[in-house]
Order: structure tokens, then sequence, then C-alpha cells
């Protein structure tokens, strides 16, 4: 799927933010918005507009694949079968382990790669800066680890 | 304001991160292995941006144009965070999505992101209990 160069998108998310301040008050965060789904049963509070946030992502991601010439339903992902060699129930299993580290860790951290690394970091917040430091080097080791122990297994 | 504003801005965030390839298990997977920089570059160029146009707001405006008062100051420190950040790079890499993306992956057709989505909400059901009388704030409702 042809896409945005880097520095189009870059632009597009970080224009983004202050947009979006500007026409609602609030600050990008998105996995808060979570919080909202698991509080379904309880009345609407004040966030409850990050549970409607939350639901409009499906449909960009729709809409990029529509330009795309797709959208192509795909049940198993070709790029995690090619980097780590998993496939089916193996590839369904590491997903869910994996969002069940980031709803964790979200919730611990107090945001996640919205709220803290492009809001947060674009203020300079040491929370923020903090935090988007535990991303990567999480990111980098977790990858590496992955990718050893895969290949070992092959 | 209305939840058809929100169910919008989130529906332009979920293209703008379609459009940057952060949907892309191959993309995060090239990022954390250092053979693809392209989401090194969206995210520089978009803290920059963000930097900016946030500067820009706080010198012009302080009211929203629903009348809201603009409030996005920075959250406060504290001691979990980093560890918190830990847990979720891992959750990062090894899933190939974070809370947004996975949702818009939904969107175009990589069915399997539903798997990433019931583990995020399953992490966050988690530690919101496990941490309940220390963390959580005190609820509105």
């Amino acid at each position: 799927m042809e896409t945005w160069p880097f520095w189009l998108a870059g632009l597009g998310i970080g224009a983004f933010v202050p947009l979006f301040a500007l026409t609602t008050g609030k600050a990008l965060g998105i996995s808060s918005g979570y919080s909202e789904m698991c509080a379904l049963a309880k009345p609407a509070g004040a966030e409850r507009w990050k549970l409607w946030f939350a639901l409009g992502l499906p449909l960009g991601g729709l809409a990029s694949a529509l330009i795309g010439g797709g959208p192509h339903a795909s049940a198993s992902s070709p790029e995690m079968a090619s980097a780590l060699g998993l496939n089916g129930a193996a590839q369904l299993a590491l997903l869910a382990l994996g969002g069940a580290f980031i709803g964790f860790g979200a919730r611990m951290a107090g945001g996640c790669t919205s709220g803290h690394s492009i809001v947060g970091v674009a203020q300079g917040a040491k929370s923020s800066l903090v935090a988007t430091a535990g991303f990567m080097v999480g990111g980098f080791a977790a990858t590496w680890i992955a990718v050893l122990l895969a290949g070992g297994a092959q | 304001m209305k939840p058809v504003v929100f169910l919008s801005a989130g529906a332009l965030f979920g293209f703008l991160l379609s459009q940057a390839r952060a949907t892309d298990y191959a993309a995060i997977h090239g990022m954390f292995t250092l053979t693809d920089l392209h989401l090194f570059g969206v995210i520089g160029v978009a803290i920059a941006t963000a930097a900016a146009g946030l500067a820009w707001l706080r010198r012009g405006a302080s009211t929203a144009l629903n009348g809201e008062r603009i409030n996005v100051s920075p959250k406060p420190y504290h001691k979990a965070i980093f560890a918190g950040g830990l847990v979720f790079g891992v959750g990062w890499a090894l899933s190939g999505a974070c809370p947004g993306t996975a949702l818009a992956q939904l969107g175009e057709g990589k069915l399997y992101a539903l798997a990433t989505v019931l583990g995020v909400l399953f992490g966050t059901w988690l530690r919101q209990r496990v941490a309940a009388p220390a963390v959580k704030p005190a609820q509105a409702s």
C-alpha cells in the first residue's frame, strides 16, 4: 500500500495535537480510552469522549485502506511470520500477550505513545520523557530477545 | 461536545496513523532492529510540529473554539512511570502496535489486531484492579 512520506505523516500527526486542543480544549490521549471501554457499565463521566475518539480510529484505518485499494481482510500477519517465523494461533497468543503488556504498562505510566511521546515530549514534560525512554528501552530489549529466540528456534 | 466530533477526530487520527505506517508490524519491528528508520522520522517530525503548534497555542489562545478552557498541561511525574514505560515498550514490540494503532489496524482489515485490542483491554483492567487503592484517581461517577 502506497502511504505518505515520513515528513508528511509526521507533520499531520504533529499538527493534529494543537488543532485538537484548539477545537475541543483537550489533550490527545488514547490509552485511557480503554479505561472508558472497561467502565462502559458505569454512568458516563467527563472522560467519555475518549471512548468516542477510540471508536473513530478504526474508521480512519478503513479510509486509509480504501484509498490504498483495500481493505484486504487478513486473519494473520505475514510481516510477523517473516520477522519471527510465527503463524496462526502462536501469532494471536503473542499479540494478546503484547496487548496485555501495553494496557498494563500504559496505566502504570499514565499514558502511551500519543499522550506521552507526542503531546508530553513536545512540552518537554519530565514524566513523558521518562515514559518514552521506558517505551524505547522496553521495545528494543523485547525485540532483540524475540529475534534471538526466533533465530534459535529455526 | 457531541460524540460525533470526537468520533470524527478519532477517524482523522486513525487515518494519519495508518498513513504513517505506525499500524505496520514491519515498520515497528524495523524501528527496533534499526533496519527501517521511517517511524523515527515520523515521530521526530511529529514532536517538533506539535511543540511548535502548542507553543503558538499558548501565546494566542486560552479558550478552545467550543468555549472550554484549553487544558494540555503535562502529566504529573511519579515513580512507577519508567517501569510502566518498560512494560509498555515490551508490549509495543511484541504486538507491533500501540493502543491507537491496534484499533486503526482493525479498520485496515487486519483482523488479528482483535487479539491485541482484547489484550490491551485485559491489561488495562488488570492494572486498575491491582492498583485500585493507590493509583486510580477518584471516579467522577
